[in-house]
């Protein structure tokens, strides 16, 4: 039996930033529904020391949400060498714009790269299917 | 292969050097391109597809559809044109003119802003030839060109020779990357990636612009004043500096008004231009082509002759605010690039997409109209991200018909 | 493999021309290729300040002063075409300068040693490359210009 399922996961907050990545581009001119393109996007790159707090090991599935919406994404460690903790990237995509807030001050102008949201293990579940984000 | 260069509409760098070997009618080997470029140009292969509820129809049957729900909007919303030809955008504003529309495009949310100052001469800019030529210091701010326009670097920014760059990179040409993240483009600009927190921009630049006075410059993050002073010496020594600015910087802005401090106080002591690392091929085009129509580049609503404009026009607050009731999307995905919080709104109207990729847009429309490819399978003239016009012919030979001739035809029945 | 960058990362920075170069990346850039040693860095051999990086820099150099004939490999799936090494390649330079050398599309295929197909580069010619023949030089123009280190010499 699986006693570590009873616990409660940590959660983490993070600001996620999203950024361009041109493997996901080309992924998705291939195919907008391609699984190329959804394992490009429905991607979070952490600091390896909050994947570790997380108790979540890379490749591993982990729940994102806020007030806005609820994502399942794969957690990555984003390579960069400056730690980063509570910061978090994502490739822009329908998967992080599920979490952005519809407050924009009446300017136009979403936070695309300032989203707030928590983090936590996935427990094994299953990433966002595109179908079930409309 | 064949001998002729054909122009790459996979981003705004139109690179207009790119060779293809194709057979059937079919492109089947890219030269030059890089990958986004070449998965473009081997798109071009799609059968007409129209779809009225999801379900196959003619094309007239689709094109009376499309007609009967502009003709029934009170408050149509005409948005994209991003990746279409100037021509296709021409009829775009003519028919948000008729049918008094609100008409916006990606600007409006990324940067616009810069756009506008450049294309009312606010701010120094040049071309992208002038930047191979000439360009000694060079700096991609809130930006990863490397991902966005892969080709930015070797073909006109840092790596190629010029006409008064005849030495190599290395020698001649600086390379700066200020970003909130060690980005490709950061990595390639080595010790002069000047790493800040989110957020941090506008501290940056008034320090910059402090280093550049000779005042000691500060940052509440307690960026390393002597990293700053050597910025500012580098760029106080440019004879020819260029700032390519992507949306990471201007969203962290509060406005453009420390930018353009910061460009006021540069070009007092060198001499640097400004330029917008806008995505879409064509975006440039739009926002030429609707201010030369109507004054503005964006987010506006004609109404019997007359233009408004504000962001209350613009895509996000008109889903945002529900005051559009139909909608015509021309080669754009707002369901994949906008909050889902806003574009859920969009699933309330009916919506027409005129695209030649299947999105969640093109699912989620009442009417599909799957069109050729521009600079593929389909011709016409776009505006580079640096203002340079470029024309393309078709590179194949094309089984859809362009968005120019559905807009015509849609324009037509109306 | 090193790069001259991080080589520079490790010189003191101050340009002061005692090695005969112009600045110190120009000096990291002769040291990646072998034509200068650690030690033609004076002040990186008398100051103490230095002693860690110079090192650091030494040991980078001595195992690699027994390699031999180098084999150039491209990593495809990491490559995505940018062409910053095509455009930064030497020999690509010299025998097409208005061609690749200014960034533009090959004019002389038949001489280069990197284009770029199907959005990846693709290394032919190698004769050309500096890293062959026998007047060789560990030349790596490639691989510091190249933003995913999809280029590898074994």
């Amino acid at each position: 039996m699986d006693f570590g399922s009873f616990l409660t996961s940590p959660e983490i907050k993070v600001k996620i930033i999203t950024c361009r990545d041109i493997f996901q581009e080309k992924a998705m001119i291939e195919n907008h529904f391609g699984e190329d393109y959804i394992n490009h996007s429905a991607v979070i790159k952490l600091d390896p020391a909050d994947l570790k707090q997380l108790n979540v090991k890379k490749g591993d599935t982990v729940i994102v949400k806020n007030s806005f919406g609820r994502i399942v994404v794969k957690a990555e460690e984003s390579g960069y060498e400056t730690p980063h903790r509570g910061i978090a990237f994502m490739p822009k995509s329908p998967w992080p714009n599920m979490l952005v807030s519809d407050e924009t001050g009446g300017m136009g102008v979403p936070r695309f790269k300032d989203i707030s949201a928590n983090v936590t293990s996935a427990k094994g579940e299953k990433i966002t299917e595109m179908e079930s984000l409309f | 292969m064949e001998n002729n260069y054909h122009v790459c509409t996979g981003c705004a760098l139109l690179c207009d050097d790119i060779e293809v070997g194709s057979e059937k009618n079919k492109i089947n080997k890219v030269f030059t391109a890089c990958r986004i470029g070449m998965a473009h140009m081997k798109e071009g292969k799609g059968e007409a597809i129209f779809r009225v509820d999801n379900k196959s129809v003619d094309e007239a049957t689709a094109i009376n559809e499309a007609v009967t729900i502009l003709r029934n909007a009170k408050k149509p919303l005409i948005f994209g044109l991003g990746a279409s030809t100037s021509e296709t955008q021409k009829i775009a504003i003519k028919l948000a003119k008729k049918i008094n529309a609100t008409l916006d495009d990606n600007s409006s949310f990324c940067l616009g802003g810069v756009v506008e100052t450049l294309i009312k001469n606010e701010m120094k800019t040049c071309t992208l030839d002038d930047v191979r030529n000439k360009a000694d210091v060079i700096i991609y701010w809130g930006t990863d060109p490397s991902d966005s326009h892969p080709r930015l670097l070797s073909k006109y920014s840092y790596f190629p020779r010029g006409k008064e760059k005849q030495r190599g990179w290395e020698e001649e040409r600086t390379a700066i990357a200020v970003d909130v993240r060690k980005s490709h483009t950061a990595k390639i600009s080595g010790n002069y990636f000047f790493q800040i927190p989110p957020k941090g921009d506008e501290e940056f630049i008034d320090a910059v612009i402090a280093g550049l006075s000779g005042k000691l410059p500060k940052t509440s993050y307690n960026y390393p004043p002597k990293k700053l002073l050597e910025l500012a010496n580098i760029l106080k020594g440019a004879k020819f500096g260029v700032i390519f600015v992507g949306c990471g910087l201007i969203y962290s802005l509060e406005s453009l008004e420390s930018l353009s401090r910061l460009m006021k106080v540069l070009n007092e002591k060198a001499n640097i231009h400004l330029m917008a690392m806008v995505g879409n091929y064509n975006s440039m085009g739009f926002n030429e082509n609707l201010f030369a129509e109507t004054g503005y580049l964006n987010s506006v609503k004609f109404e019997n002759g007359i233009v408004k404009h504000g962001p209350e026009y613009s895509i996000v607050e008109s889903l945002k605010a529900k005051t559009v009731d139909a909608a015509l999307i021309v080669d754009s995905d707002p369901f994949s690039i906008l909050p889902r919080s806003i574009v859920k709104n969009l699933q309330e109207i009916p919506v027409v997409s005129i695209d030649p990729y299947e999105t969640l847009t093109s699912r989620h429309s009442k009417v599909y109209i799957n069109t050729a490819i521009s600079g593929v399978e389909a011709g016409g003239t776009a505006t580079r991200m640096d203002r340079v016009k470029v024309s393309f012919e078709p590179v194949i030979e094309a089984n859809r018909p362009s968005d120019e001739a559905i807009l015509k035809k849609i324009m037509e029945a109306l | 493999m090193t790069n001259a960058m991080e080589l520079y990362q490790m010189l003191p920075k101050t340009n002061c021309k005692k090695c005969g170069k112009a600045s110190c990346m120009a000096f990291a850039v002769v040291l990646m290729a072998r034509e200068l040693k650690p030690e033609d860095c004076p002040p990186l051999v008398e100051e103490p300040k230095y002693k860690e990086n110079y090192e650091k820099i030494s040991n980078i150099f001595k195992p690699s002063e027994n390699a031999t004939e180098t084999g150039l490999i491209v990593h495809e799936d990491l490559c995505f075409g940018c062409g910053n090494c095509v455009v930064a390649c030497p020999p690509n330079v010299a025998n097409d300068p208005h061609g690749v050398g200014s960034g533009n599309a090959p004019t002389n295929p038949n001489k280069l040693v990197l284009t770029v197909q199907d959005g990846i580069v693709k290394a032919q010619n190698l004769g050309e490359c500096r890293r062959f023949g026998k007047n060789k030089i560990l030349c790596n123009g490639c691989i510091v210009t190249c933003p995913v280190e999809a280029i590898e010499f074994v």
